[in-house]
């Protein structure tokens, strides 16, 4: 008994340690890896989803209530996309200074313009959410006004160590929208062309570089794909002369490739998220490999 | 002519109490829309409408038993058949041949103010309205605590707390069913709950509960009259509250794989009132005390595919004096109770006769679940009550032991809003005058829920 008290203690004293360092808990990868970038050394970051799953079934771990219950601050993405795992876990911490109200909690979705806005929804049309569409994190535009939420959001919490965040920030968005001007000239030739995704997850990627989404392999949004849809799809790509099919990393990619041996369409398999794929370990590496697998370079 | 002049005022009033409609123009224009913004109901709460949803439970059961015959059945030491005593207000899941509707849930839930969270499920049967869950939670206690106040259920071992629809079985573990009934233990109390500021999960929790379970505990006492000397027998009075239960529970991720043990204690005074039983009524008052102890692994494929193992061992201790009607016949082994000393404090009681009791019993579950596609999933259940010792007036009893039953199940989920399940059980722990009567079943049974209902923990 004695033993496992001093064990606890130790334990205890381990987190202490991170004691002046801001502990931030984040939904997802890619708001971790801004977070670290605006925090730099003041902030501990973790993240609870992997990258490679589904990021509206992610599986709410025992795991997830220790980091949220030690956590100072938590990001979220929002519009619901949390909304299947986050809510129990979040319950469960029994950390108040990070439920949404607080000023320990920012949620992304609200600083952009979402698509797909339904005043109207019923579960008869599939996963629809009633504020848009939750995938925001694929216009490059959007990551600026991330990294400014969260410089705004560290400076709230420790504002004796803003002029740091500040300074962060501005490095960041310096070299951001560099990189940004070179992902969209490379996808320049693409501006114009159709293209077919599984989910409508890369809505807001097309979107800004100009790239129509003719149609989604779901019939509807969250319900698998249909033998009298795939027949549609397939007319559609017929059609209108489309080339590429647009497949996430955690979907079976058999439906699109039995619309590609009926086609002779591609199939682009495109990261979402940090962790994705290997290549992506970061914000910056999330892009290149998405400009770079649609561009083929 | 009187009532011309009534119904040309009334008429009059009547015309000029529903205002006068504008024509519409066909076109709405900004100044409309701001116009009918700024007369738009300004008390409307409907922004704070709480979350409502609704669960139903439909079934089909098929069983190679006939229906009375079935509801005779008992589990030696454990169950008695025909069982109409107090609290047990509806049936369990899936008991007809042919439909069931098992149950209708409703569930509203909603912050109350920025310190207080309100959660109650209505448990609906086709004639009865029941709260089934009631109780405020705490928003803002610091230092990691938790407090739950209200009726819920208990969050003894690791399905106890789980409403029936998130079971991956159509009915509760054998185990749950003789120890804490149908519904598990569900009680009035508080629960206060800590999560260790640790970097793995540790979560310790405290209950203190009414305790009214009718198999495990109960508060009240039976008037009993001595059947010997024709005198009230005094029972020791119930503290009320009277049952506590404690709990923790940890986990660790090794990779996809997430293991979760639990341990749970749970005890307090016992007061069971079978009195009005048809056959053999009985009660019993005593001491209850039950350890539980649980185990999960699930171990992640995918997103939406994962193999899980999930077992628990339960053992409860009673110990106390059961009660005999003194016309059921007495066993030669039966003593005399404890004779009253004190005033005649008790209406005419029950002629009992008393006798010692104790009652070591355990057993446990074990279920296997795969979800093979984001839609599928097969499982397959081990129910095993392994331990049935009673001990009456100092003689073991007879009892038969090694009581058994095995599950399988698949289960078709269209949505996470709906689920159909098909489920075999090789039922081998019911008995029938003594003589074990294996029956096999088969239920078909359709879940679904509408509106905003809250996701569900690990």
């Amino acid at each position: 008994m004695k033993r496992l008290f001093i064990c606890i203690l130790m334990l205890y004293g381990l987190n202490v340690l991170g004691f002046g360092k801001i502990n931030v808990v984040t939904t997802y990868g890619y708001i971790a890896d801004i977070t670290q970038r605006i925090g730099g050394v003041e902030v501990s970051v973790s993240r609870l989803a992997a990258g490679s799953p589904d990021p509206h079934f992610i599986t709410p771990k025992p795991s997830f209530i220790a980091k949220l219950r030690n956590a100072d601050l938590l990001i979220i993405n929002g519009g619901q996309l949390e909304i299947g795992w986050l809510p129990p876990v979040l319950l469960q911490a029994n950390n108040p200074v990070i439920n949404p109200g607080r000023p320990g909690f920012l949620s992304l979705m609200a600083l952009v313009t979402p698509l797909d806005v339904h005043d109207d929804v019923s579960r008869a049309q599939g996963d629809v959410h009633p504020e848009g569409n939750p995938h925001i994190q694929l216009d490059p535009y959007h990551i600026p006004v991330f990294a400014q939420a969260v410089m705004e959001k560290l400076c709230q919490l420790a504002p004796g160590k803003c002029e740091i965040f500040r300074e962060n920030y501005t490095t960041f968005e310096k070299r951001w929208l560099e990189k940004t001007a070179l992902w969209e000239q490379k996808l320049s030739p693409l501006k114009g062309t159709k293209v077919v995704e599984y989910h409508k997850l890369y809505d807001y990627f097309f979107h800004r570089f100009k790239i129509e989404v003719a149609g989604t392999l779901e019939p509807l949004p969250g319900i698998p794909p249909t033998s009298r849809h795939i027949a549609g799809i397939i007319d559609l790509i017929k059609k209108q002369n489309i080339t590429v099919i647009i497949q996430d990393v955690y979907h079976s990619s058999q439906t699109a490739r039995f619309i590609a041996g009926k086609t002779g369409v591609k199939v682009v398999i495109i990261p979402h998220d940090i962790g994705a794929v290997k290549e992506v370990t970061d914000i910056f590496s999330l892009f290149d490999e998405i400009v770079g697998r649609l561009t083929g370079s | 002519m009187k009532y011309k002049y009534i119904i040309i005022i009334l008429g009059f009033l009547l015309l000029s109490y529903f205002p006068h409609l504008p024509a519409s123009t066909g076109q709405e224009s900004l100044s409309d829309s701001r116009e009918s913004a700024a007369t738009a109901d300004p008390f409307s709460q409907k922004k704070f409408l709480p979350n409502i949803s609704f669960i139903l439970d439909f079934s089909y059961v098929r069983r190679d038993l006939d229906q009375g015959f079935f509801e005779a059945l008992e589990i030696p030491g454990f169950i008695h058949g025909h069982s109409h005593h107090e609290g047990h207000s509806h049936a369990g899941f899936n008991a007809d041949k042919g439909f069931n509707l098992n149950y209708g849930e409703l569930v509203l839930s909603s912050a109350v103010d920025p310190y207080f969270d309100l959660f109650t499920a209505f448990h609906l049967s086709e004639s009865s309205f029941e709260i089934e869950e009631a109780y405020i939670e705490s928003r803002s206690l610091p230092y990691g605590f938790r407090l739950k106040l209200g009726r819920f259920l208990s969050g003894f071992g690791r399905i106890n707390s789980q409403h029936a629809h998130y079971w991956d079985f159509s009915d509760i573990p054998l185990v749950y069913r003789v120890f804490f009934g149908d519904h598990g233990l569900l009680e009035k109390g508080i629960q206060l709950n800590w999560v260790a500021p640790t970097a793995f999960y540790l979560g310790l929790g405290v209950e203190c509960l009414q305790g009214t379970n009718e198999n495990s505990f109960g508060t009240k006492n039976a008037a009993l009259t001595d059947a010997g000397s024709g005198e009230p027998i005094t029972l020791e009075k119930v503290p009320l509250p009277n049952t506590w239960n404690f709990f923790g529970k940890t986990s660790l991720d090794a990779g996809d794989l997430t293991l979760l043990a639990g341990v749970s204690y749970a005890f307090g005074q016992a007061r069971l009132d079978h009195f009005a039983d048809e056959e053999n009524p009985h009660g019993f008052t005593g001491d209850s005390s039950i350890l539980g102890v649980d185990f999960t692994a699930k171990y992640l494929l995918g997103s939406y595919t994962y193999l899980a193992l999930q077992g628990e061992y339960l053992y409860r201790k009673m110990q106390g004096t059961r009660f005999l009607v003194h016309e059921a016949g007495i066993p030669a082994a039966v003593g005399i109770g404890k004779v009253s000393e004190e005033e005649h404090q008790h209406e005419e009681g029950h002629e009992v006769v008393g006798a010692p009791m104790t009652k070591k019993q355990s057993g446990l579950y074990v279920q296997g679940v795969f979800r093979f596609h984001r839609q599928w999933r097969l499982g397959a259940r081990w129910d095993w009550l392994n331990r049935n010792n009673i001990t009456l007036a100092g003689t073991l009893l007879n009892l038969p032991g090694q009581l058994n039953r095995y599950s399988v199940m698949v289960d078709f989920s269209p949505t996470e809003f709906s689920r159909i399940r098909l489920q075999y059980n090789h039922n081998g722990y019911a008995f029938h005058e003594e003589e074990r009567k294996k029956y096999h079943e088969w239920v078909l049974q359709f879940n679904l829920a509408i509106g905003a209902h809250g996701a569900h923990s690990f």
